[in-house]
Parts: structure tokens; sequence; C-alpha cells
């Protein structure tokens, strides 16, 4: 066991953890966010995406030693609202169905958008193939995600 | 005051683990179980029926909203927890709205009559002097009105009338419109309360090594090497239930789960299973395929079929067969269970089957009459369900290891539990023949179903069909003979009620052959099953609907195919047609097209959004991993080798119709899945001239 100073959403949590430890299960079971979803523990499914420094990342195989000192970004950090452009397109479109997918669908959108404002469909393939939904929202999540692309291009200009 | 405070249980006086449910936090008066309305105007609607993704969360307090005569925007959806004052609260069969629809709307109908007999009464009028109208009584003459919330003290007084009459579809405001879900607020803010997030005091976490061969015993385990994990504090032997058989796994139980996830592996369990390892998929359909050739049991029958099969001019046959396959909830089984010193009970049940409260009570020595206030469980939201959460295995190994350790306990089943351990889908095979006179005029048809039976495992079969198997295998096809039979396999794997059932294999099997009648005959599928159907009328009007909306009749290039199908499943006839595209070597389903007579609807969008999951979880099921099994045990583990389909293989355009009509409201969580399958198999012979038979198949060997 070891001492971790973890910022997470822009604020400070000390964990004593195992080195070896997933972030995953640091974030949900220490720091007590749990809107970052175990799927898979193989970096297979996408449920446990969040940020690192902004990449979007599995946190299911990542050791939680060596996430110190980066900026991790949950799904609770993306707004304190549900402003995020990409939050309100996701309920504009009414995307999830049970949900349990959804963070980290939202998260590796929102890495998407970040890098490439516009993205194509094929791009949204190639970013989002990552991330399994069992309840087949696809084609909703797809919607959104062009639907978030125009608002925050429309913003930016 | 409906919400009862946790003064009145007894837990005794300085207990400082108080059960706080969610029926305690709501302010008001109630007039019914679900209904409880605030002085301050807050108007509350429970939601009784456990949300897995199926928009229930919303629909149920919608069909009280509707009759209660409130805007959506007034009510607070509050989740419940199990609890009989609210009757059944086990979902499954696509069945909450089908069999809720009318007593809730009675129950939200009584509700606003004793709120406008109070205002009746203030006024010294004829309560037929007064409406009601979001969330106020108006009096008729003069138009004044005042708000339920002043009103409800008076109206919990009064009795509930019976037989109050119900509003007409055409008066409807929320029913068959389309409503935002409240839930998926949380949904895309983390903030959503899974099973997986139970949160509570001096929580320790387990995990279970089971046999993987789904039965055996426990020869010998290495209990101290899991104890030298840091972390691990127990081990011990749990006991997993699945249709009567019993089996026993070792559970590691540690302060955190990846602690106790370590100590696991050091486990070195070695098993006593050489009976059970003999299984393999091969041997599995080798059975069934004998099977087929068997005269089965009587479901269906219609003219002489086997008559008619020695003197027809023509016969088709052809064998279907359809794989195991693992329900693979995105959210793993779980289950968070506290069992306290004194005998007192939290539960977190992510859960299909949420009202275990004798069930627990029994075990504890707690007597019937005692077990809904000693034992409380909250109904987590759930990460999918597709029939797996209905049965509550996970929930039963937690409750063992609480109650051992009298600690709250969360246990996780891994992603490789989740996908290996079963109970599975069941694989059918299905023996078709067809006749044909010397103009290829069809005449007549037989389906043999083989598989094993959800109903009688563990058990002698009783020589009858079970009620479960024949699903969705449509008898209104209107040929001279028609027969349709089943044989029973009887097999060590466990299988369990999945996303339709057996709608998802006979619906995809009965269509496909369908396919190949009509082709055989040379007319179009979707006229051949028009011109078949016409005593069904709304069957042919679902595909009358598909036809004009998919431009059916369209011509079609060489490199693209079409496929339709229509099933009817859980009260509901969906029909789909889909369409391939074969284009630098590689096959793709760009458009789904779909028309759903579910009779009337709650929810517009959710039912659109339930046959778009349909639709991808029936493509799912055709193109990608079965469950396979090898020397007893299942062969896939996890995402690598049981793959799902992902959006780059997902149709970008799923267009989805639904009938307008006055029927009783059909299922919805289902009855889109069946016929995908089969849209696809026919679509592809349409594109390749090749007819698949065996699923899965890899559509890029097309």
């Amino acid at each position: 066991m070891a001492k971790y100073t973890l910022k997470i959403n822009q604020q400070q949590y000390t964990v004593e953890a195992d080195p070896q430890t997933p972030l995953l299960w640091v974030i949900r079971d220490e720091v007590g966010l749990t809107g970052t979803k175990f799927g898979c523990g193989i970096a297979q499914c996408g449920a446990c995406t969040v940020h690192l420094n902004g990449t979007p990342v599995r946190s299911c195989t990542l050791p939680v030693s060596a996430t110190v000192d980066q900026n991790i970004t949950t799904i609770e950090g993306l707004s304190d609202d549900n402003s995020h452009p990409v939050q309100k397109a996701w309920l504009e479109v009414q995307a999830p169905q049970c949900g349990y997918c959804q963070s980290g669908q939202i998260m590796s959108a929102t890495a998407l958008l970040n890098s490439n404002p516009k993205p194509t469909d094929d791009d949204i393939d190639t970013a989002m193939a990552g991330n399994i939904c069992r309840c087949g929202t696809y084609p909703r999540i797809r919607k959104a995600i062009h639907l978030a692309s125009k608002e925050m291009t429309n913003g930016s200009k | 005051m409906l919400a009862v405070g946790f003064e009145s249980l007894a837990f005794g006086d300085n207990s400082r683990l108080k059960m706080m449910m969610a029926e305690d936090f709501v302010e008001g008066t109630a007039l019914n179980p679900f209904v409880i309305i605030s002085e301050d105007g807050t108007i509350s609607i429970m939601a009784h029926v456990p949300e897995l993704g199926q928009g229930i969360f919303q629909g149920i307090p919608a069909i009280i909203a509707e009759e209660l005569e409130v805007r959506m925007n007034q009510v607070t959806i509050v989740k419940a927890s199990a609890s009989r004052q609210y009757g059944q609260q086990s979902i499954g069969g696509s069945r909450s709205v089908k069999t809720m629809f009318t007593p809730m709307r009675q129950l939200g109908a009584a509700t606003r009559e004793v709120l406008i007999e109070a205002a009746a009464n203030k006024w010294g009028i004829d309560k037929s002097q007064c409406y009601a109208k979001e969330g106020k009584v108006f009096r008729k003459d003069t138009q004044a009105s005042i708000e339920y919330k002043d009103l409800v003290k008076v109206a919990s007084a009064l009795e509930l009338p019976k037989n109050v009459a119900l509003k007409s579809k055409a008066d409807f405001n929320i029913i068959g419109k389309s409503t935002n879900r409240p839930d998926l607020v949380g949904k895309v803010n983390g903030t959503a309360d899974y099973g997986l997030d139970a949160k509570t005091e001096g929580l320790v976490y387990a995990t279970i090594e089971r046999c993987p061969t789904l039965q055996g015993t426990v020869k010998s385990y290495d209990k101290a090497a899991a104890l030298s994990v840091n972390g691990v504090t127990d081990v011990m032997e749990v006991t997993r239930t699945v249709y009567g058989k019993k089996n026993t796994g070792i559970a590691v139980i540690a302060k955190n789960y990846f602690a106790a996830a370590q100590g696991r592996k050091k486990l070195n369990v070695q098993w006593d299973n050489a009976e059970f390892t003999k299984v393999s998929t091969d041997d599995l359909f080798n059975d069934m395929r004998a099977l087929a050739k068997t005269d089965g049991l009587e479901h269906f029958e219609k003219g002489n079929f086997v008559e008619n099969l020695n003197s027809a001019s023509e016969v088709l046959e052809a064998t279907y067969e359809l794989p195991y396959l693992s329900h693979t909830c995105m959210e793993p089984m779980n289950a968070t269970v506290h069992v306290r010193e004194d005998n007192t009970v939290e539960v977190w049940a992510p859960s299909q089957s949420p009202q275990v409260q004798r069930q627990f009570a029994r075990e504890l020595g707690i007597p019937d009459d005692q077990a809904e206030e000693k034992i409380k469980v909250h109904l987590p939201f759930m990460g999918g369900g597709f029939g797996r959460r209905s049965m509550n295995d996970a929930l039963e190994e937690c409750f063992q290891i609480s109650k051992a350790l009298r600690k709250p306990v969360k246990l996780i089943w891994s992603r490789e539990d989740d996908t290996s351990q079963g109970p599975f889908r069941q694989g059918t095979v299905h023996a078709f023949k067809a006749t044909f006179d010397k103009s290829n005029k069809t005449l007549g048809m037989q389906h043999k179903m083989v598989s094993q039976a959800i109903t009688t495992q563990g058990r002698p079969s009783n020589g009858r069909v079970p009620f479960e198997v024949m699903e969705a295998i449509n008898t209104h096809y209107e040929f001279e003979h028609l027969s349709v039979r089943y044989a029973e396999y009887q097999s060590q794997i466990p299988i369990h009620w999945w996303r339709s059932v057996f709608a998802s294999t006979n619906g995809v099997a009965h269509e496909a052959f369908i396919d190949e009648m009509a082709i055989k005959a040379n007319e179009d599928p979707l006229q051949f099953r028009k011109n078949r159907l016409k005593s069904e009328p709304r069957f042919v009007k679902v595909l009358e609907r598909l036809e004009k909306e998919a431009n059916w009749n369209a011509p079609l290039s060489s490199n693209e195919g079409k496929g339709v199908a229509i099933v009817e499943s859980f009260g509901t006839i969906v029909a789909h047609a889909l369409f391939l595209k074969k284009e630098n070597g590689k096959v793709t389903i760009p458009r789904v097209v779909s028309v759903v007579d579910c009779g009337i609807y709650i929810n517009s969008d959710q039912v659109k959004a339930q046959t778009e999951g349909n639709i991808i979880f029936g493509l799912t099921a055709a193109l990608k991993d079965p469950i396979t099994f090898k020397n007893g045990a299942a062969e896939q583990s996890n995402f690598n080798d049981y793959r799902m389909l992902r959006i780059n293989e997902a149709p970008k355009d799923i267009q989805i119709h639904l009938m307008e009509n006055e029927e009783a409201p059909g299922g919805v969580g289902e009855p889109g899945l069946p016929p995908i399958g089969s849209a696809l198999l026919n679509a592809v012979f349409n594109l390749s001239q090749k007819r698949i038979r065996k699923l899965p198949f890899d559509l890029q060997s097309v």
C-alpha cells in the first residue's frame, strides 16, 4: 500500500492503495465518484473511460501509480449543471437507455470533439468503436455527437 | 402520511444504522401508495417498477398522471423501494405496460375523483359540476379553481371510488406522446445510482471463484494463500442455486475489490467435476439434430401435413441452428446486502424480481409478517437486464456472505464470471419441410423445433409442450397443411429468459424459412406474406405500411440486397425491412426500416428507442460470437472473445414507424428483436443468393 495524491476534476484527493490498483476502483470506491463504470476490466468496452490530460483512457487497466500529478477528468467533471454541449446533446436526442455505458460514451465523445470539432461519420466510428453499448444506442450517439459538434463550433465562431 | 419514519421501525433506540428508504424522504399526504401531494404543491408519483433501460421509470407514472390530470412537468417521479404495498414489482415478458395500463389508469382516475369530491364538498355543489385539469379542480359554472395541494388533506380521508370512467384515447395529453425520461439526466452526469454504485458505511467487497463446468464439487483450495493478500479479510464457501442445482463457490472478501480479485487468483481451487466435463457444443447440436428426426410433440396441426408430404410434387427441406448466448448486461451481475447483528437487513437489489423480503426473512427466522419491516430493499437502476436479472443468484450469494460476516457486502461478478457462468439463451435446431404443387404453389409447411425448455429444468418433463417454447411461430400463415411440433432436449446447460426468449430463436428461423418458400414460389417475399396473412388484418396493415415507408418496391443496384420479416411476440407485431450494400468488398447494413404495431403506447420515443435497441441486440446475436462449450465449460469469457456489435458496424439509418390504433397495449421491450435476424438472413440471400441457416455468421463472408 502507498499514499497517492490524485488530481480529479481539479480537486486533490489523497488515497491509500496498492500501486497496481486500477484507477477505476480508486475513483469509484476510494474517492467515491461512481459515475465511471466497470464493464470488463480488460479495456475492451470503454465503460470506464476517463480523460488523462484530456486524452481518453481506460481506467480499468491503468494502475493508480501511473496517474499521479496528471489531470484526471471523470463524467462528474464535465459540468456542474449538465450544461456541457455533449451532455445537452445526449439529453436532446434521449440517447441513453439503461445508461450504464453512457459515462464512457460521453467521455470518448468529448475527447473526440475537443480534438476534432467537426467529425465525420467515419471519424465517429473510429473514435467511438471502443465503447460498447449493449442497449444499442449507437444511432442516437452518432446523432448526438453531430448535434454537439454543431453547438460547439457555432459557439466558437 | 404514507412515509414511514424510521423511528417506528424496530431497530432499537440506539441503533445508528437506520435504514432510510426512498419513501422516507417523500413529503406530503398520500392519497394511495403511488400518489403523494405536499402542501407546497409537489406531486410525487412513485416509480415502483425497476428500471433497466426500458423507460418504465417514466412510463408507469405517466399513465397515472394522465388520469390524475396533471402535467408531467408538475410531477416528481420517485424511485420506490421493494414493498408489497405496490403489488407485483417483478419485470419480464415485456409485460409492465401491458398488464398495468388499466389498473394504473384506474388508480389515477380514482385519485383524481377524491380530489374533485373534496373540492365539490368545499363549494357545496355536486361533483358532476366540477372537473380537473393540470393539478387543479375547476367548477364548471364560474371556472373558479382550487389546487390539488389545498385539497389533499380532505381528499385523503375520502374513500377511493371503484369503476371510475377512464379517458378516451382522443383526450390523452401524455399517453401516446413523446416525453423525455427524467432518469436520463443522472445518466449523462454520473449520478444515476446503479446496483454497483451502492454506498454504505463499512462496505467490504467480495468476488467468487465458481466451477468452470457450471457443476462440480470443491476438492480443495488454498485459503491461507488468499488470506495472505493484503486487504483480504475472509474466505468462505458460498452456494449458488440455479434451477434447483446447488453448487459451491469460494468467496474472497476484502477491503476493496482489487484485493479480493488478487486473493481469488491465489485460491487454486481443485474441482471434482469429471462427470460434467463431457459436454461440448458439437455433442449438444448432434443430439438436437437427432431429435429433429423424431416426431416430437404436437403444438399446432392443420390439414394433414404427413399425407400431403407423400403426395406433393415438390418438397423443400431446411434445417436452421441458433447458438447458445450470454445475456451480457453492461453492468455485470452484482449485489449489495447488509445483514446486521440485530437481524435487520438492507439490500440493494439490481434485480428484475426484487421482492426478496420473505425469502430472506425465512433464512433468518423472521416471521413473514415482519419481513417488510425488518428487511428493506432498494431498487437501484440496472445496467441492462434482458432477462438475466430475473434470477437472483448473485443476490443470494451476497446474502449468504453478509449473513455470515454481519457486514455490508458488495459482491461483484467479473465480466468473465458474467459471460461464462450462465444461465444462457437456449441453442435450438429447427427442421423445416414445405410442400408445393407442380407449379410451385405452396401447399403446406412443417416446423419442428428442438431445444431445452426453461420451465422444465431440473425436473422431469411431463410430455406436454412447455408454454414458453413455441413463442412467435406464426401459425396464421394460410397454408392448407401446417404442422408445428416440439422435441424437448434435456441437458445440464442452464438456460434462462433472454430478451424475447424463444421468439429470439423461433422468430428468426421461421421467418427465414417463410422467405425460402416465397422464393421457391417465385413471389416477392413481402407480397407472399401479405397474401397469406389475410385473416390477420393487423399483420397486413403493418406490411403495407412497411412496403411504403421502406420504399420496398424500388429497384436496387446489383450490389444491394433487401430482406423482410414480420413477427408477433408479447402482443406486438413488428416488421423490419433490412438493406445491405456491398462496396469495395465490404458488406454493410446502411438502413433498417421498421413498423411496430403495439396498440396504444405510452411514450412514442421509447417505443422507437426500444426497437432501435432490439435491432442492434438481434444483429449482435446473428453476427457476433456464440457461447460454445468444450469439456463442459463455456469457451468465451470477455468482450475480446464474446464480441458485441460496435458503432462502426451498426446500421446508420434506422427508421421506426408506429401504427396508430386503439388496440390494447402490447409489449415493447422485446418484440423488435425476433424479426431482425430473419430480415438479415433474407437480405443476405437477396444480395448474394447464399442461404445462411446457421447462426452466427460473418457478414463479410457473403
